[in-house]
């Protein structure tokens, strides 16, 4: 196996008195659809923006494809695409403004820029809109024009935080299978996401998180071991009981109102 | 539900509404208790001041544009704050099995409720007792009180109903950002208003009052004071408009209501014409350089005309830095030097540039990777700020200069706007490396909680610096000025000044890049904070 994708040795992350993020270490392959799974609040938010570069670890070191994220900035900000979870985008741009606008950010040339937005926006069945102001977008399409800027300078890498977290199936499928073209010539797709079933069709490679740390990584096979989905390898590996309910709310649905 | 009982219902429903403003939290409590206190005793001083005005030879001047300007304040409140009547929101309601008769009827009787109306009811009270004499007006008084408070209270009610579908938009809320800006602009006009009014008297209102007492609701105050004349005719004419008026309003009110209450939601209706409205020209992209300046550039000028937070502090320094030297001229008092307040209200607007993206800042530091990088954004953000704030600047301080006369000291007024405004560019760049905060979003705050200390280090420190700066070209004018052939040598500071404020700038920007690109993570959180 050649040079990781991504490689994390060490990464901490406190916020006052609440650790996000307690010693991650993580490598994760080249070429892959990886998926980082978690309950809500087990850190995959706070650990992505640090491997971005968007949040300064208190500890530890990352690497993507080799370079240093803190000491290398030229090489792996122009090796990555990045799609936050709940930071704005600049909303009153229309959307094919917005890829103008960061294309040529990047330093792509111009003609190139307008190229690939009209590609994109084809694509992602966003045509239509693209003279729309994106703060009048509604979810899926903001995830949507959020994944094609990502995409706009053909990076190596690429970073989503819950991109189908508020999407429609239709948009889903969209984004779907943009990503799966794009691994599929050779490129490494990390995403968050928290619903099993979801990482479970598209992902071959999987990290699990709970509570700041990684509790589980491997191929799809390795992680789910004996279990007969990854939802139940996933409940065993944080340890959530499934709760008899039972005997409670014994008056829903049936009989008397 | 029985359509009889609607209306006690909704009465009832507002008074606990009421009620329900004294069960919050300490802060707003006060607030609310404070606000109310103000309004009532300003109704209270109104209605003395208005018997007072009793026998005063222009009083229903007074009363009749008086009770227009309330009219005026019932119809545009609605537009401003849309959220103000959470009882009168119909579509809370739509759910309901109501029919629009009845629904108008306890809608309107519930809106009667509250400090509004009563302020209302007190300036109408006080407005006629101002200008009845004799029984005969005294009773069409009582009819008129009632006819102006039905009108402004369904006027208010059917221009919300007309326009729910913007208000419920996101244009709408953009408008509501931009009212803080309306009441400070009308309250300057009333200012200046007053001052007018207290040189020449109260004559100057006769002939827009001539006009404004056919115009409901002051129309209702206007056959008070004809029946006080004896023109009965005249007075029963004007009721008879108030009256046409309020019954036109009412079937309005029910037409739209019915409608709003039977079709869908207007946000949810895909908006097509809406979307080819928005469609940019792209003509000033060409006109602005290649790479990442001419982007930072587009995108900055894009910004000042479509965030309603970036358009509202454009507006308000633009307005601020125009007003305060023109007028101080026009009445004699200014100096040429007040031009320069121009310059320092425009530079304000490169403080807290991070800021200004929001959480987009990520979208900016993703492309930033090297000081040369940080060196560029900040240079493209000062170009597009100098691209209105150049002209304009150079536009207050000839026109001050054109009103007071002063031509000989244009060149010296000028060379010091640009030297301020080259200082404040400076100053912004380095402190919004240095203090950058978080502007919300939403509502009327431009500083997000816990974070005032950094935003007055940010601006109050900033523009102390940039005014030390300036100390140099201060001084040689100065100088210049008390020197005996100093005039002479005067011209020479346009040159020196503009000159110094281009070395400010650029070494403001030179010193504000590394901090910037050292402080890509450290400036998202700031600014990503409410």
């Amino acid at each position: 196996m050649g040079v990781s994708a991504v490689r994390v040795r060490g990464l901490w992350k406190r916020f006052g008195q609440q650790v996000a993020v307690a010693g991650v270490d993580l490598e994760l392959p080249a070429g892959k659809f990886i998926g980082l799974v978690g309950p809500n609040g087990a850190g995959k938010t706070t650990t992505l923006s640090m491997v971005t570069g968007l949040l300064r670890p208190d500890h530890g070191t990352v690497e993507v494809v080799g370079h240093d994220v803190w000491r290398d900035p030229v090489e792996v900000k122009a090796l990555i695409g990045v799609l936050p979870e709940g930071l704005r985008l600049f909303e009153r741009l229309s959307g094919r403004e917005l890829l103008a606008y960061n294309g040529r950010l990047r330093g792509l040339p111009g003609a190139e820029v307008d190229k690939r937005a009209t590609q994109l926006l084809d694509v992602l069945d966003l045509a239509g809109a693209q003279h729309k102001l994106v703060v009048d977008y509604s979810t899926g399409m903001r995830k949507k024009i959020g994944l094609a800027t990502a995409l706009l300078h053909n990076p190596e890498v690429l970073f989503l935080d819950e991109p189908f977290e508020g999407v429609d199936p239709v948009s889903a499928q969209t984004i779907r299978g943009v990503l799966e073209r794009y691994t599929a010539s050779g490129a490494t797709v990390v995403f968050s996401s928290h619903v099993m079933e979801l990482v479970e069709s598209l992902c071959d490679w999987v990290a699990v998180m709970a509570a700041g740390r990684i509790r589980a990584t491997g191929t799809l096979a390795e992680v789910r071991g004996d279990a007969p989905s990854l939802q139940r390898a996933f409940l065993e590996l944080v340890g959530a009981q499934s709760r008899d309910a039972g005997s409670d709310l014994d008056w829903l649905g049936g009989g008397a109102r | 539900m029985s359509t009889e009982a609607i209306t006690p219902v909704f009465v009832r429903l507002k008074l606990s509404l009421l009620r329900n403003g004294l069960r919050q939290s300490g802060g707003r409590k006060a607030a609310y208790i404070t606000s109310a206190v103000f309004a009532l005793l300003f109704a209270a001083l109104q209605l003395i001041g208005l018997i007072a005005l009793r026998g005063h030879a222009h009083a229903e001047s007074v009363v009749v544009l008086a009770v227009a300007v309330l009219g005026l304040g019932w119809a545009v409140m609605p537009l401003f704050f849309p959220s103000g009547d959470e009882t009168l929101d119909p579509t809370r309601l739509v759910m309901l099995p109501l029919r629009p008769r009845p629904l108008v009827r306890a809608l309107l009787t519930a809106s009667l409720v509250g400090i509004g109306p009563l302020f209302t009811l007190c300036l109408l009270v006080g407005s006629v007792i101002a200008v009845a004499r004799g029984g005969a007006a005294f009773v069409v008084g009582g009819v008129a009180v009632a006819l102006a408070l039905l009108v402004c209270v369904a006027l208010a009610r059917a221009v919300a109903a007309a326009n729910v579908r913007l208000l419920t938009s996101r244009k709408g809320r953009d408008l509501a950002v931009l009212s803080g800006l309306v009441i400070a602009v009308g309250a300057q006009i009333v200012n200046f208003g007053a001052q007018r009014l207290g040189q020449s008297g109260l004559g100057e209102l006769d002939p827009p009052a001539h006009v404004l007492q056919w115009v409901p609701p002051a129309s209702a105050v206007g056959a008070v004071h004809a029946v006080s004349e004896g023109s009965y005719g005249l007075a029963a004419a004007q009721l008879a408009l108030t009256a046409g008026a309020l019954v036109a309003l009412l079937a309005l009110w029910s037409r739209h209501l019915t409608r709003l209450m039977t079709s869908p939601d207007g946000s949810t209706l895909p908006s097509a014409e809406a979307a080819a409205k928005e469609r940019a020209s792209t003509g000033l992209a060409r006109l602005l350089p290649a790479g990442r300046t001419g982007t930072v550039m587009e995108r900055s000028l894009r910004y000042v005309w479509r965030d309603p937070k970036t358009k509202t502090a454009w507006v308000t320094s633009l307005a601020i830095g125009l007003i305060v030297p023109v007028f101080n001229a026009w009445q004699g008092t200014g100096s040429v030097y007040f031009a320069c307040f121009a310059a320092g209200m425009l530079g304000i607007q490169m403080y807290n540039q991070f800021g200004q993206d929001t959480s987009a800042f990520w979208m900016v530091a993703m492309t930033i990777s090297s000081s040369r990088d940080a060196y560029v954004e900040l240079r493209a953000r000062a170009y597009a700020l100098l691209l209105i704030t150049l002209p304009y600047a150079t536009l207050v301080t000839v026109l001050t200069t054109a009103m007071l006369g002063d031509w000989r000291r244009l060149p010296e007024a000028l060379g010091l706007s640009f030297a301020l405004l080259g200082a404040m560019l400076a100053t912004g760049a380095w402190t919004s490396a240095r203090f950058p905060y978080s502007i919300p979003q939403e509502g009327y705050k431009n500083v997000a909680p816990g974070q005032t200390g950094l935003a007055w280090i940010s601006i109050f420190g900033g523009m102390m610096s940039a005014a030390l700066l300036c100390a140099p070209v201060i001084a040689l004018t100065i100088w210049l000025n008390v020197s005996a052939d100093g005039d002479d040598w005067a011209w020479l500071l346009l040159p020196v000044g503009t000159a110094y404020g281009a070395a400010l700038t650029a070494a403001g920007l030179k010193l504000a890049a590394p901090r910037t690109a050292r402080r890509l993570p450290e400036i998202l959180a700031a600014v990503s904070k409410g």
